[in-house]
């Protein structure tokens, strides 16, 4: 983009240079120019209305834009794409790769292409108002996963994550019924959801009730209904970063009980870690999300279990509300302005069934 | 050896406050972890030393990681590849990555920095591309080929120890590379044109051969890590895998002695370089509850060793010259 706005910047004022001179120099940047310049204008759709609902093509378009990559969104994306088929939108899958300022690139992007809606996980929703805000103005914004209650978004699609993180907490008690010492894993704290759903597993550990606005610093060790929390590792999603944090908290606590992964991806590092230290089955495994080796642990029973979202419902969902407001039918926003998609709890019992069908969903060979 | 007292020094500082501070820190378990996490960053370093040593940079190390960490597990499980053919397609991808770097910059005379930062971009966004974004990892398979990292040797006299099987590799890279840089005619080559490369043209040497050497050892190095850190971890994503690995390189090798301005380097303080930060990531997480000042603590604790070195090396400076001096008034 710089090299197009630099280089027409030459074409303005080419009467200053010496003609003959200078022609070559200044013919690579032009040649340049217009090749990237068709080039763009002919990947891009004809969409210069920016205007928000105009879209020329006929079919409304619809952008699902998520907080990082994963598998997880990957799922979500099956839910995206069927229903984009269903109601007849084009429906397309955005993960932003560099956090925050990335996936405020492709909001804007969205909105300068005449989006006719967006359904976004935002990464920092407090510090994002603006940013949704302006784009609720051009367009139908939604939010999904991880809501932004001060924003202007029309609706907010996902669960509770303060309540995921209950049934979390819950499991790791039933799994530890004499109680014990616990340690968290997560990607990192600085997202809403991250911190409400870790929330969430300390209160119900702790047997607190429920409040969602409690907070508890990382690094305090927290006691109570004879469980010990012994802190909260962060690994930025540097995974062998995130193996080694698992490994020094063995090494740390040799007498460890209970190891609880939040993110999808902590639960199968922690399982290499136990494999490595020949502990598989001594520690106590609580896990969050669908990963396979997650799964896998629970068959064989060196998982106690895991607390799964609705991925696939977040996308199918998303699309369905977007397209109706697409349409000028505001009637499918509810009074509360959202929309449960409820986690659910998997156990060794119920894991076959569960993994059968997102298999299904998500046209895995395997 | 001079050289790499003082940050010797400061490991070795740092092992005896963090034995102190926390019992665990000495267990054997904790001990294999941190073995086995310096030979998997300390082989990425003594690869990027070498480029330093030429005075180049190579900044596409954490790439070359994720696209032969992300390409390992898809080529065997994706597309059910013999491993042995596997290996030698992810192997032979990083000499060429190397080679391309060389010829660029020796024939084409581009700047090193701008090279590999364009590989940064390229080999990552590859390595997306061709997973489309998805995870990989060898699932419960492979159990053989994962043993290369995750395998252990039991030592004849020690019970409860085991030596992790990256170290293996660590050494023979080492050995291999302190005998390469220190006892042949090339490894003087590239010592010399890394102190003045147009002196050493002028003198015979065929510096664009041995700077092209400098880089396929490089990326070769960093694509022996990608193997070793996916085997080790068993899941890459391709967005973060090995992200930001290219500095823990850089700053190993630097630590560990090797100029910037190229010309010098050791491989044994490259090693400890790559130690002292495990070990500093270790001691912040056994010793204290915030793991989110990691990389304050590191940073911090790096730089005042360095000042520390630099302030005894004046030191030393000054007295061997008022010494000098006095010598030569009394003579």
């Amino acid at each position: 983009m710089i090299s197009v706005e630099c280089a027409s910047g030459f074409c303005q004022s080419p009467g200053i240079i010496p003609v003959k001179l200078t022609f070559q120099p200044i013919a690579i940047p032009l040649v340049l120019t217009l090749a990237l310049s068709t080039l763009l204008t002919g990947c891009k759709p004809a969409s210069d209305s920016a205007g928000g609902s105009g879209s020329g093509g006929g079919k409304k378009k619809i952008a699902f834009v998520s907080n990082g990559v994963a598998s997880f969104w990957t799922i979500a994306g099956a839910g995206v794409k069927a229903a984009g088929e269903k109601f007849g939108v084009d429906a397309e899958t955005l993960m932003p790769v560099e956090g925050i300022s990335d996936q405020k690139r492709i909001i804007e992007d969205l909105v300068t292409r005449g989006i006719d809606g967006i359904a976004v996980s935002p990464i920092d929703p407090a510090n994002q108002t603006d940013l949704l805000n302006r784009a609720a103005k051009r367009t139908h914004l939604i939010t999904h996963d991880s809501d932004a209650p001060a924003s202007d978004r029309e609706l907010y699609i996902g669960m509770d994550n303060y309540s995921a993180g209950r049934l979390c907490g819950d499991l790791v008690r039933e799994a530890m019924p004499k109680g014990g010492t616990v340690m968290l894993f997560i990607g990192r704290l600085e997202q809403d959801n991250a911190k409400r759903r870790r929330q969430g597993v300390i209160d119900a550990i702790l047997g607190r009730p429920a409040n969602p606005a409690n907070y508890d610093a990382p690094g305090t060790i927290l006691e109570g209904n004879g469980f010990k929390i012994l802190g909260t590792l962060t690994d930025q999603f540097d995974r062998a970063k995130g193996k080694a944090n698992a490994e020094d908290a063995l090494a740390k606590y040799p007498d460890l009980g209970c190891m609880v992964g939040l993110f999808a991806y902590n639960p199968p590092l922690m399982l290499e870690a136990l494999g490595q230290a020949n502990k598989l089955g001594k520690v106590q495994v609580v896990a969050f999300d669908e990963d396979d080796a997650t799964l896998e642990g629970i068959q064989k029973g060196h998982v106690h279990g895991t607390v799964v979202q609705n991925p696939y419902m977040y996308g199918f969902k998303s699309v369905e509300i977007l397209s109706e407001l697409a349409k000028g039918n505001a009637s499918v926003i509810p009074a509360s302005k959202f929309i449960d998609i409820p986690a659910r709890q998997i156990r060794k019992a119920t894991v076959d069934e569960f993994w059968t069908d997102l298999k299904a969903k998500t046209g895995a060979k395997k | 050896m001079r050289k790499i007292l003082g940050i010797t020094a400061l490991l070795i500082v740092v092992c005896v406050i963090t034995s102190l501070a926390s019992s665990s820190f000495l267990s054997a378990y904790n001990l294999e972890n941190l073995i086995r996490r310096t030979a998997l960053f300390g082989i990425i370093s003594i690869g990027v030393a070498f480029v330093i040593v030429t005075g180049g940079i190579d900044l596409s190390i954490g790439s070359v990681v994720c696209l032969v960490g992300c390409g390992l597990p898809w080529l065997l499980t994706t597309h059910h590849w013999s491993v042995p053919t596997a290996l030698a397609a992810v192997i032979l991808v990083s000499v060429g990555i190397g080679l391309g770097h060389g010829l660029l910059i020796t024939r084409l005379r581009l700047p090193p920095f701008v090279v590999t930062l364009c590989g940064l971009l390229l080999y990552r966004g590859i390595a997306r591309g061709f997973t489309q974004d998805q995870t990989v990892g060898f699932g419960s398979e492979f159990k053989a080929l994962r043993s290369l990292a995750t395998g252990q040797i039991p030592l004849p006299f020690l019970s409860g120890f085991a030596l992790p099987a990256p170290w293996i590799f660590l050494i023979a890279v080492a050995v291999l590379a302190a005998i390469f840089l220190n006892r042949t005619i090339y490894g003087r080559y590239l010592l010399a044109l890394g102190r003045n490369e147009d002196a050493a043209r002028y003198s015979g040497i065929n510096t664009r051969r041995m700077i092209v050497l400098a880089y396929v050892i490089s990326s070769t190095l960093a694509g022996l890590g990608g193997i070793l850190f996916v085997l080790d971890v068993n899941s890459a994503q391709p967005v973060d895998f090995g992200n930001f690995y290219e500095l823990y390189a850089i700053a190993a090798a630097v630590l560990g002695g090797c100029s910037l301005r190229g010309g010098e380097g050791t491989i044994v303080g490259v090693i400890v370089g790559a130690a002292l930060m495990q070990v500093l990531r270790n001691m912040i997480t056994l010793v204290t509850t915030h793991n989110n000042i990691e990389f304050a603590i590191i940073g911090a604790v790096i730089l005042l060793g360095v000042i520390a070195d630099e302030l005894v090396k004046r030191y030393a400076a000054r007295r061997r010259a008022a010494r000098a001096l006095a010598a030569e008034g009394a003579g």
